[in-house]
């Protein structure tokens, strides 16, 4: 998974993060440093069904 | 007789962020606990190596701004992380060496210390975690 770099705490903002070992990436992205490149996945398709009578 | 001196400016790096610029203090300590081998006919005390038990002390102006102080300590409460302190800014090198714990644990953060007139400070304290000082 490939991160981005918000804050210059961390480094070049817009830049990839590449952590190191030990590096705790949830609270870098739960502290708004980094974020995460992951695109949202898709919901399952549903059809609408008429109820049965 | 030749002396050399250094001026504290070190660089503290926690979890990735660099926190030099709210630090005021910083102490890392190297130990490794001696157990106690002394046995009979021993005219001294003798000590061996066991385990290291290495812990990082930093002092730090506090902040609650986005993506600062404790922005980036509150979720390492109870968790291990590596962080990295260095002398001086300067590159580093056999004279400047990048003294890191790596897997050190963060047991306490004290999330209010506020006295009146005062800006507010908190010491934080990283105990255990593997020591290295990188010199390239």
């Amino acid at each position: 998974m490939a991160y981005t770099i918000i804050s210059d705490l961390v480094g070049e903002p817009g830049t990839e993060f590449i952590p190191d070992e030990g590096i705790n990436i949830e609270a870098l992205i739960w502290g708004g440093f980094i974020k995460s490149d992951k695109s949202p996945s898709k919901s399952a398709k549903t059809e609408e069904t008429s109820p049965e009578e | 007789m030749a002396t050399s001196t250094y001026l504290s400016n070190p660089t503290v790096t926690v979890n990735s962020v660099a926190l030099t610029g709210f630090a005021v203090a910083a102490t890392l300590e190297r130990t490794n606990t001696a157990q106690d081998t002394t046995v009979f006919g021993n005219t001294a005390r003798v000590y061996s190596a066991t385990i290291e038990d290495n812990s990082l002390t930093v002092t730090l102006f506090m902040t609650y701004a986005a993506s600062e102080v404790y922005a980036t300590l509150a979720t390492l409460v109870g968790t291990a992380t590596t962080v990295i302190v260095k002398p001086t800014s300067a590159a580093v090198g056999a004279t400047n060496p990048n003294f890191t714990l790596t897997n050190t644990y963060l047991e306490t953060l004290p999330v209010l210390n506020a006295t009146v007139g005062e800006l507010s400070q908190i010491d934080i304290t990283f105990k255990g975690g593997t020591y290295t000082a990188a010199i390239v």
